[in-house]
């Protein structure tokens, strides 16, 4: 795995697909999971994600997303189960009764939560962030200003992690031991917060003088070298999309 | 080309001056070298010369600074960026893409450089930093001496009329430092670029600069060509400098009153010096 959101390279469909009608595709698709409430439904468009993350060879990392927004969602699947009262009573409590309702409910939303993820993920590592940016401003007229406001906050996130790694070194360099449960571990990196924000602070000066300096005022939509045509690939994705969010009402 | 009159200049949290009455002519064309003690001052001269002072950090100005003209306090930032290419101390904030093909794009979109020509301004500009090779690459998988190259490639394929580099080689090992100072040397030559770098490995400057600059307590402490220069190394020593081991070595055997020659600037010249002690 690369860094965080780090561009993959590759020549499959997903990596040679305009940017925007990738962003359009996926935006669709996290659309249709929500608005739709079949479990069929989330779990086609779940075989889907998959087809597409095995297509661009990032299935392991897709596994590894999987399992982070599983992880993340079974808090929220919990709080359904406690707080959905549906279908035959399983288990009365004070306030309610889970029911077979609320099992399907927090299972929906494991799946919902999945299903959406997946596809944004795989876009923004199958497509260079600057070329998202651009193409935003090329195609969608998003100003540059907020296009690179995008963009830079992405460029920064492995720079700041850096820092902070630093600072932790430091750290463990005079004694402090990182090693522990995590509640340990977020106490001792609290007030390690502070350094890292006059870091990044300075370095985002940094950057904005560096940026002007090299005619960062001056750029217009037309600036741009490169041009992001759509391909017949992109309309007919988007025409597929457009059909499973349509779709997603039905179902 | 840069004129700088009686510039002096105290940041707005600061309480001393960075830069006291400092008086340059530099002409077009020269490769100045800038060097001195930490906190001497040399960087904030270099912001002088680029207009990040006074335009992004605010103070006490006083005096003028004029490239090509055009008094910096006076013309925009952006207006100035068209004259001055800079490359800082803090590569990592430099950088403003995530791919060094996009870092490279940059400035040349943002001045609008004709598309036609671009290709060719990048690839050139790679090529003659070696590093042809990490176009494709993630800014955060480079080395810090591959990010300073790939910083100084970026600023020279907008081909400025001047260029002002902060330690350029801060983070390069002696082959590559001597590689990005025999570019520059070249590059400057061709395309009579100005060029004023600050740099702390003096036996660079003192091999490829025409003009040595010796900055201490924010004023221009000594001036001169580099041999001028070298000849002073008890001022240089109290200036927190340490001359290069070839002009040392000259230099004591100057004091001993077995060599009577020119400065030694490099290992040629002491080698040339001992043989002449030695017949």
């Amino acid at each position: 795995m690369k860094g965080f959101l780090e561009y993959v390279p590759g020549d499959s469909l997903l990596h040679k697909m305009n940017p925007v009608a990738k962003l359009a595709v996926s935006l669709l698709i996290i659309f249709a999971c929500f608005i739709t409430q079949s479990f069929v439904a989330l779990i086609a468009i779940l075989v889907l994600d998959y087809a597409f993350a095995a297509h661009c060879k990032m299935m392991p990392q897709t596994v590894g997303l999987t399992k982070a927004v599983a992880g993340f969602s079974a808090i929220l699947a919990l709080i359904a189960l406690f707080t959905v009262p549906a279908g035959a009573v399983l288990a009365p409590l004070p306030w309610g009764y889970i029911g077979t309702g609320s099992i399907l409910a927090a299972v929906r939303i494991v799946l919902r939560l999945v299903a959406c993820a997946i596809p944004l993920f795989l876009t923004f590592y199958v497509t260079k962030i600057n070329d998202i940016s651009n193409a935003l401003v090329k195609v969608c007229h998003v100003p540059y200003r907020y296009a690179f406001v995008f963009s830079s906050t992405v460029h920064f996130i492995p720079v700041f992690m850096n820092d902070m790694s630093g600072i932790m070194e430091a750290q463990t360099a005079r004694g402090v031991e990182f090693d522990g449960g995590f509640a340990k571990k977020v106490r001792l990196m609290v007030p390690l917060c502070v350094p890292l924000l006059v870091s990044s602070v300075r370095k985002t000066n940094s950057a904005a003088i560096a940026a002007e300096v090299r005619g960062f005022n001056l750029r217009t939509r037309a600036s741009g070298y490169k041009e992001y045509p759509f391909a017949g690939r992109d309309v007919c994705a988007l025409a597929l999309a457009c059909a499973l969010f349509a779709a997603s009402f039905l179902v | 080309m840069i004129e700088i009159s009686n510039l002096s200049f105290r940041y707005r949290e600061g309480e001393d001056l960075a830069l006291r009455n400092v008086s340059l002519t530099i002409p077009s064309g020269q490769f100045v070298g800038v060097t001195g003690a930490a906190g001497s001052g040399k960087s904030t001269l270099t912001y002088a010369i680029n207009g990040i002072v006074p335009h992004c950090y605010p103070g006490d100005f006083y005096g003028a600074v004029r490239i090509d003209g055009h008094d910096t306090a006076e013309t925009s930032l952006t207006d100035l960026s068209r004259l001055v290419g800079s490359v800082c101390q803090d590569i990592d904030s430099q950088m403003v893409s995530s791919v060094v093909e996009d870092e490279m794009l940059f400035g040349l979109e943002n001045f609008g450089f004709p598309k036609d020509e671009i290709e060719g301004r990048v690839t050139r500009a790679l090529a003659d930093m070696g590093i042809s090779d990490l176009r494709d690459r993630a800014i955060s998988s480079l080395s810090g001496g591959q990010k300073q190259k790939v910083a100084v490639a970026a600023i020279l394929a907008m081909e400025p009329a001047v260029l002002v580099l902060d330690e350029p080689t801060a983070e390069l090992d002696p082959a590559s430092s001597k590689g990005v100072f025999d570019l520059l040397a070249r590059y400057a030559r061709i395309h009579g670029t100005t060029v004023v770098v600050v740099e702390q490995k003096i036996a660079l400057l003192s091999a490829y600069a025409d003009r040595i600059l010796i900055v201490k307590d924010g004023g221009v402490y000594l001036d001169g060509a580099p041999a001028d220069v070298l000849a002073h190394a008890d001022e240089l020593r109290e200036s927190g400098i340490n001359c290069p081991r070839a002009t040392s070595l000259a230099n004591r055997l100057r004091a001993r009153g077995l060599y009577a020659g020119p400065v030694c600037r490099n290992v040629d010249d002491a080698v040339a010096a001992v043989e002449e002690v030695i017949a």
